[in-house]
């Protein structure tokens, strides 16, 4: 099975929960017998990851997907069944594996690339890639111990992200570390998949799963509760976890008044030049593609377009009766498009939610709750690691301090202020066309 | 097992890298950096030099001549013994705990285990080789020329590793299911020393056969005696005790070999 990366086959694992472990003789002697309880993580995993795809793996804390990952990367060993790994793997499960306090910057790079799986020759061809990437030249040959944290954080960074193995393992590397830092290695798995490899990552972040990943395994209880697209994966997760919150949406009274009035047929993502994407640079231009029928003339329902990230904060909302004007559009089949031109949302995963509802809005006619999801990339024109929510334009300028006389304490010189570079370009627009028309 | 061998071989660099990092650790930031790991053994053979001379004024050391007649000196003929010796104990007990002092690399990444108690032993060899060189300044400045006996050195030393490696293998892996482990061998190494012909000659207790007999079921009695005879003594090595050593070194890595196998896939949830 050329074709496969890494296939589980009836995978068992159980831990022994001691309440009172005896490690020395006296313990062993006097208690005879370890009190244990047999805990069993994985319970018959069976999953083929295949050759050059990613797969995230996700599931509540407990669930096993760490431990499944570990035994991917042979540092667990299962009870029953087995693990076969077709080519080099190297699994991140930890930043700076192995760096050594007393070391220098210098020779903890080559012992952690060396327990990554690296030879000596590979490590130092990028080595250079590696200081530039973490950005302490200058601190190489001084033990990490004096190290500030952020320094050791990058250069353990810049080992992590140099490794090339064929199969890359990745359990919450991401979920440490700053916001650039994040985007950072999201971009590096990025590339990483584009280059063919395959990954598999362990995440709480339903946002990295959706935008980096095909794949999506849940598991639950130490069995697979689902596996397939990452998209139908995640939303079901989403679902199961969520499940509360989306009660509390109008989704629920979907059933009781008007269902079956208008409904969402097809939702799809364009980008600048109308071709079907899920991943958009930031300040480039994003279109919200609805597909729905309808009973009603379409001036009738409202359409709603929101976009969070997995904290459910809510980034950009999209409404028709804000701007949107469908008059003379009679009911049928259409097509409705949401357009952000430079939509200024910094690298991640997003989750995207449409509905349909009355002009009263008392009721819902249909409503897919964070069901689809794009993910934006860095945008090679902006400066990297950029903070914050979102990408605004700003003009930093210098000039002298006003003198005494200029009389207004502290306030800065007009040409100072920060101001919007485009603001037309900010706008929201709303168009409308009947089904079937050719992409714009 | 064969695939595990194959393993250990191919992590050559990971090997290479845990020795360097052993050997630096352990002098990082001292002045005299190496120099102090012979500092020890050169300290307790002034000590004994000069409890012996000044003190017992009698030295536990019989027949310490070369063929030619040429007397060897104590504290040569101790350093001799003590540096082979060292070998051997100071690989022995780092090794002991080298799995369980690993238990954050065990988490986190997978690489073949038994190169762990194999660094141990290699950076003992590391410092062997400089106290050797010691020792062969000290042979040529206060014995004289070696003669072709010196070119068992390798395999002796190669017997040395062997032997101490198949213990460690063994030490390691019981030291994680039974922490007591390490101390016990801090003292057995302590009565092991006295077990073994290093202050003292097996002539010097020659008039006692059954306690002859006893020294020399000792592994490290052959490679003891066999590396101050063809260091200092210009003699060759006794090979029956040197075969006898090679018997054992082949067991205890078997033994050792089989049970880390058998029980290395708990060590990272163990440790």
């Amino acid at each position: 099975m050329a074709n496969t990366a890494i296939d589980c086959h009836d995978v068992w694992k159980s831990y022994r929960i001691y309440h009172q472990r005896s490690h020395t003789l006296k313990e062993k002697i006097l208690t005879r017998r370890n009190q244990y309880e047999e805990f069993w993580a994985l319970k018959g995993i069976d999953l083929e990851i295949a050759a050059g795809s990613t797969t995230g793996i996700i599931g509540a804390n407990g669930s096993g997907k760490s431990t499944l990952l570990k035994t991917m990367a042979r540092i667990l060993t299962p009870n029953q069944g087995y693990v076969e790994v077709n080519g080099t793997l190297a699994s991140l499960l930890e930043l700076g594996i192995g760096f050594h306090p007393e070391l220098t910057g210098r020779e903890n790079v080559y012992l952690s690339g060396s327990l990554l799986g690296r030879s000596r020759r590979d490590v130092e061809a990028r080595y250079d890639e590696i200081v530039e990437f973490a950005g302490v030249e200058q601190f190489m040959d001084m033990a990490v111990k004096n190290y500030s944290t952020g320094m050791y954080a990058r250069l353990a960074f810049a080992v992590a992200v140099s490794v090339e193995p064929e199969i890359l393992l990745v359990d919450e590397v991401l979920s440490v570390g700053d916001e650039s830092f994040q985007a950072r290695c999201v971009d590096r798995m990025a590339k990483f998949r584009s280059d063919g490899h395959t990954v598999v990552i362990v995440t709480h972040g339903l946002d990295t799963v959706r935008g980096l990943c095909q794949e999506a395994v849940w598991i639950e209880g130490g069995v697979i509760r689902e596996s397939g697209s990452s998209a139908r994966v995640v939303a079901a997760y989403f679902d199961s976890v969520h499940g509360g919150v989306a009660n509390e949406h109008p989704s629920a009274e979907q059933d009781q008044a008007g269902a079956g009035a208008a409904s969402i047929t097809a939702v799809a993502f364009l980008d600048g030049e109308g071709r079907e994407t899920t991943t958009f640079e930031t300040d480039s231009t994003l279109t919200v593609r609805v597909e729905c029928q309808t009973d009603l003339p379409l001036q009738e329902v409202i359409f709603c377009v929101a976009v969070y990230r997995s904290d459910s904060f809510v980034y950009v909302m999209g409404r028709t009766s804000h701007d949107a004007d469908f008059s003379g559009r009679p009911p049928g089949r259409h097509v409705v498009e949401f357009s952000v031109p430079a939509l200024p949302l910094l690298p991640g995963g997003y989750l995207v939610s449409v509905g349909l509802q009355d002009r009263a809005q008392k009721q819902v006619y249909d409503w897919h709750d964070r069901h689809y999801g794009f993910f934006m990339m860095d945008n090679a024109r902006l400066p990297a690691g950029a903070g914050g929510i979102v990408h605004v334009e700003g003009h930093w300028t210098a000039s002298p301090a006003p003198s005494a006389e200029a009389g207004v304490g502290g306030q800065l010189p007009a040409e100072g202020a920060v101001a919007p570079e485009r603001p037309s370009e900010r706008s929201v627009v709303s168009e409308i066309r009947p089904h079937g028309d050719p992409a714009v | 097992m064969r695939a595990s061998i194959r393993e250990v071989l191919a992590a050559r660099e990971l090997t290479n890298n845990l020795v360097r990092r052993d050997l630096k650790v352990r002098h990082r930031g001292t002045f005299l950096g190496m120099l102090w790991s012979l500092t020890t053994p050169l300290l307790i053979v002034a000590l004994y030099y000069f409890v012996f001379t000044y003190i017992l004024i009698q030295t536990p050391v019989k027949g310490a001549n070369r063929p030619d007649g040429h007397s060897v000196p104590f504290a040569v003929f101790f350093f001799a013994g003590l540096i082979i010796w060292n070998l051997f104990s100071n690989s022995l007990s780092t090794s002991t705990t080298s799995v369980t002092s690993s238990g954050y690399l065990l988490r986190k990444v997978y690489f073949p285990r038994a190169i762990l108690p194999l660094s141990a032993v290699l950076s003992g060899v590391v410092t062997f080789a400089f106290e050797l060189a010691v020792l062969v300044v000290a042979i040529l400045v206060f014995v004289g020329l070696p003669n072709a006996q010196i070119l068992w050195v390798p395999v002796i030393m190669a017997l040395a590793v062997l032997l101490t490696y198949g213990l460690a293998l063994f030490l390691s892996a019981v030291t994680v299911f039974l922490r007591d482990m390490a101390h016990f061998i801090a003292i057995i190494l302590q009565l092991w020393f006295w077990g073994t012909p290093i202050i003292y000659t097996l002539q010097y207790v020659g008039n006692r056969p059954g306690f002859v007999r006893i020294l020399k079921l000792n592994p490290m009695t052959g490679i003891v005696v066999g590396f101050r005879n063809v260091t200092v003594l210009n003699q060759p090595p006794d090979l029956t005790l040197l075969a006898i050593d090679l018997a054992y070194a082949v067991v205890f890595l078997v033994i050792g070999a089989v049970v880390f196998y058998r029980s290395q896939r708990l060590f990272a949830e163990i440790v």
